[in-house]
């Protein structure tokens, strides 16, 4: 039989806070991580359909990290560590006490080192001047560089892996994660989901494909809003989660706390539309059927849904639609919250966080509250999600994460006990 | 020769500032790698700081003889003020010269 996988512990650098503790009082306090974003020098403003943002405003990798860790990455990158660095601590997971090529390291990142990225091409362009590309220019943008200078922060000497799905990468790797464990290929991994692109050409692509919110320009609170009938598209933020997960056996003969086990996963494509999910939810729901049948759960047993829920017309609409055909009559009695209410879509780091989430309501019973559920639409109406927190016993919680390029993953965590 | 401080100070100035340490612990003598504890990526950055500086560009096959600080400034200063015996030929051996940046 393989091995059970379990989380021991949990890092978040959030607009909400950087710490779990910090992030959880925020998420339970209903406290909203949007703001307006005041410049993106020297590009004028007005040339912005959306103008707000889940950004982390201060934020310092040496206030985190030891002096010259974070000094050769990118901001996602700097997230990266310090979420992982918060997570070891939190699982009192000490690499020298392990085979540290038993030890993994899996990272989703959607876009990577684009700081760097756009400052070079930039300048390249501009200056016309190739000589003058940074030296670290490569090693920055290519898209494991989060995995790797987690690896060397932290001495994890096994499999160490990047998936890239845009905005399900950290639920897979969660869910690969998982894999590598029940597989004995790793006693345990560093799961992190990192993206930090809020930068003046990636905002703009995402407001050219038309995916962000613009009628809340002047009230960024209020502008990411899944499920609300005056949601108009998803708002951008950034930051990262980490996650220990571990075999059940490594966990207990170590003597580690466990939040959750990580029960089931399941990883399909679309194979449809590059950004538009099919209107019909069947493909989603189908996801979620087989991570929980993975998971060797049925979906009367499921409690609580963290949903994708980023705030988008047509994604909101289609993930209900999928959770009623699944769930039938149980779709109005599962608890339902949407985290990217609270920090934004944080792209590469949403599935982790979404994990986070997850993992802290099956241990605490209590469920953040999704903002500005003011005017919940019919079209996506669940009876179970709430603008209030709610405190419920929840033993089984499904994680959905949709990605564009037809992307979707669901993962399943339960209850040590359940 | 005043040129011959400048580019010393500068060069120092440019290593303080990269590894974040004080102008006067570092020393001509100084080797690069064991010594300063630079990486060969690290040199790569520096000698690119270095460059931009100086506006310079540093070809490949004179990297091998950078490896202490006194060696990067006198190659540096070969190069911003050839030496008048030198000055016909100073880039000879280089593919590469610099040109308008």
């Amino acid at each position: 039989m393989s091995a059970r996988v379990v989380i021991t512990g949990l890092g978040v650098v959030s607009p909400i806070g950087i710490g779990v503790p910090q992030f959880w009082k925020a998420a339970l306090e209903g406290r909203s991580g949007i703001s307006a974003i005041s410049a993106f020098d020297p590009f004028p403003l007005e040339g912005y359909r959306s103008r707000v943002a889940g950004r982390i405003l201060e934020f310092s990798p040496e206030q985190h990290l030891p002096a010259g860790q974070g000094d050769r990455v990118d901001r996602y990158a700097q997230f990266a560590l310090v979420a992982a660095k918060e997570a070891l601590a939190d699982a009192d997971f000490r690499i020298e006490r392990e085979e540290p090529h038993r030890v993994g390291v899996i990272v989703g990142a959607g876009m990577g080192g684009m700081v760097m990225g756009e400052r070079e091409i930039t300048q390249l362009y501009e200056q016309k001047r190739p000589h003058r590309v940074h030296p670290n220019f490569i090693p920055v943008i290519t898209l494991n560089s989060a995995s790797g200078i987690v690896a060397m922060a932290y001495g994890a000497k096994g499999p160490n892996l990047t998936i890239s799905t845009a905005c399900s990468s950290s639920a897979h790797a969660l869910g690969q994660a998982m894999h590598a464990i029940r597989a004995g290929t790793a006693d345990a991994v560093i799961v992190v989901g990192a993206d930090a692109s809020i930068t003046p050409l990636v905002f703009a692509g995402f407001c050219s494909l038309r995916a962000l919110s613009t009628k809340y320009n002047d009230a960024p609170e209020r502008a990411s809003r899944p499920f609300d009938r005056g949601r108009d598209g998803f708002v951008m933020g950034e930051g990262a989660g980490a996650l220990i997960l571990e075999s059940l056996s490594h966990a207990k003969k170590r003597n580690a706390r466990m939040y959750a086990e990580v029960a089931g996963y399941a990883a399909t494509s679309e194979a449809y539309h590059m950004v538009i999910p099919r209107e019909d939810g069947e493909e989603v729901a189908t996801t979620m059927r087989l991570a929980l049948k993975d998971a060797g759960v049925t979906p009367a047993q499921v409690d609580y849904i963290n949903a994708h829920a980023t705030s988008t017309t047509v994604g909101d609409a289609v993930e209900v639609k999928a959770i009623r055909l699944l769930f039938k009559s149980r779709a109005d009695k599962l608890a339902v919250s949407a985290t990217k209410s609270l920090v934004g879509h944080t792209l590469g780091a949403a599935g982790s966080l979404a994990g986070i989430v997850s993992a802290l309501t099956l241990t605490s019973g209590q469920i953040h509250p999704t903002l500005n559920l003011d005017d919940p639409d019919p079209a996506c109406a669940l009876a179970g999600l709430s603008a209030q927190p709610q405190a419920r016993k929840t033993k089984v919680a499904l994680i959905n994460a949709f990605g564009f390029g037809s992307n979707n993953a669901a993962v399943v965590l339960k209850t040590i006990s359940a | 020769m005043a040129k011959t401080t400048e580019v010393s100070d500068k060069i120092i100035q440019a290593l303080a500032d990269y590894l974040k340490r004080d102008v006067a612990s570092i020393q001509p003598t100084h080797h690069l790698r064991d010594d300063l504890g630079l990486d060969s990526m690290a040199v790569i950055e520096m000698l690119y700081r270095i460059e931009e500086v100086f506006n310079l560009q540093i070809p490949d096959q004179d990297l091998v003889g950078l490896t202490t600080v006194g060696q990067v400034i006198a190659y540096v200063q070969d190069r911003v003020a050839p030496a008048p015996a030198l000055a016909k030929k100073p880039a000879a051996k280089r593919s590469t010269k610099t040109k308008k940046a």
